[in-house]
């Protein structure tokens, strides 16, 4: 109950502060977030846009959020979903398979190309000590840097005027039914079964008390090295899973600028959903639909889309400040309670 | 002018806004909040630095709106990690991922362009020639011809090693972080000493960030400060947030930028060679990690033998 109160007050907050803002630069809020509501949510093909564009940052969200809860701060979520793509993109470039092993495949090549990369950054943490955190960030601009490279050179489609590849085998294409998109599906499953690992099994346990107390889970006789290195890699797979459904079900290309903000878009969603999984799903549908309405504001009230940023960074400050004024007042209450208790 | 003054004059121009961020970071560092905020900071401040060049067509303008800029986002901090106890990671990734989206946000609704605007209309920062500095053999060709915030850098170092080891004020703001009840049971509320330092920070991150969209480029693009600030971040951490130290870091990274541009001119791609800075700070992380491993195992050595 407390967590709705406190996700609606920042929502309310983040979007009066926009519509402020809309305001002052002389445009109508009202007007716009009407716009904003029926390109996200009003029609069938809407739902659909909005559905399909928060795959990328669901699961982003759900590697971020499983990562933060379980100890390991791996911010690399924009890295691992460009090596995810990659991976994907240059399975879909070289194989051409029936599509029921193809779709699998590639997303199985996506899944590794993330987790490659985050083992990398555990890798470093397990030999050298050496901080996930710092470790993590760097290699984004590592990987940054890297696919831009793979689509300039190697890999380039050389009838393109900007770097990016040629459309990998139409097998490897998801499927289509009228405005829905199969990703969606995909990022259904992977929402369930990670809410079904964290909550119904063992290991998902002993990652999160790990999380919350690391020495009470090395006590309890957690491998909490071991757990450390497979927190590291799963949460590469999902960004990395991330990265592959956005080529196989969008341009089925890499292209220059790819999922650029889906990964730190990921994190936002992690944090302001306080690392809860069917939060995470919520607040990542909440945000595609800001997304995909900035569209329709552009064009119904002359909004520039990229308000859709302004709005996401607002709602994450305004929920945080939210949560933590409301537990401070819980706490306060409490103390009077007891104080009051005591004296009577 | 021969390589070697190239090479360092570069590496100068390459280091001054990771100095400058890492400064900043080094008092809150001191004061004891965990700050990763520099990042956005420097980025809002890169924005203003040439809007308020362009608008007013003054670099005065310019610099002064940075720093407001930065400012503002600073006092966001205060208001969130200092007064409402928020978490300072969050707090700090939230700033970041706010800053990036605003300035994204501000570039296309003020100059109407997506990703990149390089106007000739934006006034960047005049060189300064100090004429008794350009005349000291070997060092004059290094140090001279450089814009006014890299001897604004210069200055901040020494500044701040004297105020944070030398001062009153340094001593309070060193015992904010080392142990901020005894500070506070003294009378000087910890808390203000946090303040200080995040608006000091505010004042170097508006520096840094008007130093990269008008000194070292004249142009401001979407995220240009490209992880400046998560690298000054590690610099600090790296020295312990000693401001020499984070001084000696920046010019290495300044060097490997340097180097990264070299090595272009080996058919090796311009990809490639960008990576350099991320990769230097993976090695120097390498050898800081090396070196506090060793020392935990030295303390645990002298645990054995008593």
């Amino acid at each position: 109950m407390a967590k709705l109160f406190n996700g609606l007050l920042g929502i309310g907050v983040a979007l009066a502060l926009g519509g402020l803002l809309m305001l002052v630069q002389g445009y109508n809020p009202l007007a716009s977030y009407g716009a904003l509501l029926q390109f996200s949510v009003a029609d069938s093909y809407a739902l659909a846009t909005t559905f399909t564009n928060a795959v990328p940052l669901v699961l982003t969200g759900l590697s971020a959020a499983l990562a933060f809860a379980s100890g390991p701060v791996n911010l690399g979520q924009p890295g691992q979903l460009l090596m995810g793509a990659l991976a994907a993109t240059v399975g879909g470039l070289f194989l051409d398979l029936p599509p029921l092993l193809m779709v699998p495949l590639l997303v199985l090549l996506a899944m590794a190309g993330g987790a490659l990369w985050a083992g990398l950054a555990a890798l470093l943490r397990q030999v050298f000590q050496m901080s996930e955190f710092i470790v993590t960030l760097m290699l984004n601009m590592v990987a940054d840097f890297f696919t831009i490279w793979a689509i300039t050179y190697p890999l380039q489609d050389s009838t393109a005027y900007s770097p990016m590849t040629p459309p990998i085998a139409q097998s490897g294409w998801l499927p289509e039914w009228g405005d829905w998109n199969s990703a969606v599906v995909w990022m259904l499953a992977a929402v369930a079964a990670t809410w079904f690992f964290s909550r119904r099994t063992r290991a998902g346990y002993e990652w999160r008390i790990g999380g919350q107390n690391s020495l009470f889970a090395r006590l309890g006789g957690c491998p909490v090295d071991r757990n450390f290195v497979w927190v590291m890699l799963l949460t590469g797979a999902l960004a990395g899973l991330a990265g592959g459904l956005v080529v196989m079900g969008g341009p089925h290309r890499f292209l220059r600028g790819l999922g650029a903000n889906d990964g730190w878009d990921g994190v936002m969603v992690a944090i302001v959903a306080n690392n809860s999984l069917p939060g995470v799903f919520l607040y990542g549908l909440f945000f595609a639909a800001i997304q995909s309405g900035a569209l329709g504001m552009e064009l119904i009230t002359g909004v520039p889309s990229e308000i859709a940023m302004v709005l996401q960074g607002v709602l994450v400050l305004a929920i945080v400040a939210s949560r933590e004024a409301l537990q401070q007042v819980t706490a306060r209450l409490a103390v009077r309670r007891r104080a009051l208790e005591r004296r009577a | 002018m021969n390589l070697w003054t190239g090479l360092l004059n570069g590496a100068i121009s390459g280091a001054t806004s990771i100095l400058l961020a890492g400064l900043g970071g080094a008092f809150t560092y001191y004061a004891g909040v965990f700050n990763i905020a520099m990042e956005g900071m420097m980025l809002m401040a890169a924005f203003c630095a040439v809007w308020g060049s362009f608008t007013f067509s003054s670099w005065v303008a310019g610099l002064l709106l940075a720093v407001v800029g930065s400012l503002g986002l600073a006092l966001v901090f205060i208001l969130f990690a200092v007064f409402l106890d928020t978490d300072e990671f969050v707090t700090g990734i939230a700033l970041n991922l706010f800053a990036l989206g605003a300035t994204t946000y501000l570039l296309r609704q003020s100059f109407g362009v997506k990703g990149v605007y390089a106007g000739s209309d934006i006034e960047p920062l005049p060189a300064l020639t100090l004429p008794w500095v350009a005349e000291i053999p070997w060092i004059g060709p290094v140090m001279a011809g450089h814009n006014l915030i890299v001897y604004g850098a210069v200055v901040a170092t020494v500044a701040s090693a004297w105020l944070i080891f030398r001062t009153r004020f340094g001593l309070r703001l060193r015992a904010a972080g080392y142990n901020p009840a005894s500070l506070d049971s003294s009378g000087v509320s910890a808390r203000r000493m946090r303040v200080y330092a995040l608006l000091v920070c505010g004042v170097l991150c508006g520096l840094a960030g008007a130093f990269l969209s008008l000194g070292y480029v004249t142009l401001f693009s979407e995220n240009m400060t490209a992880g400046r600030g998560w690298i000054s971040l590690a610099a600090i951490i790296l020295v312990g947030g000693n401001p020499w130290g984070v001084a000696l870091i920046a010019l290495l990274f300044g060097l490997a930028d340097v180097a990264g541009l070299l090595l272009q001119s080996y058919q090796i791609p311009a990809q490639f060679t960008a990576m350099t800075p991320y990769l230097a700070t993976l090695v120097a992380l390498y050898f800081y990690a090396r070196r506090a491993s060793r020392a935990i195992r030295g303390r645990a050595a002298g645990f054995r033998d008593e």
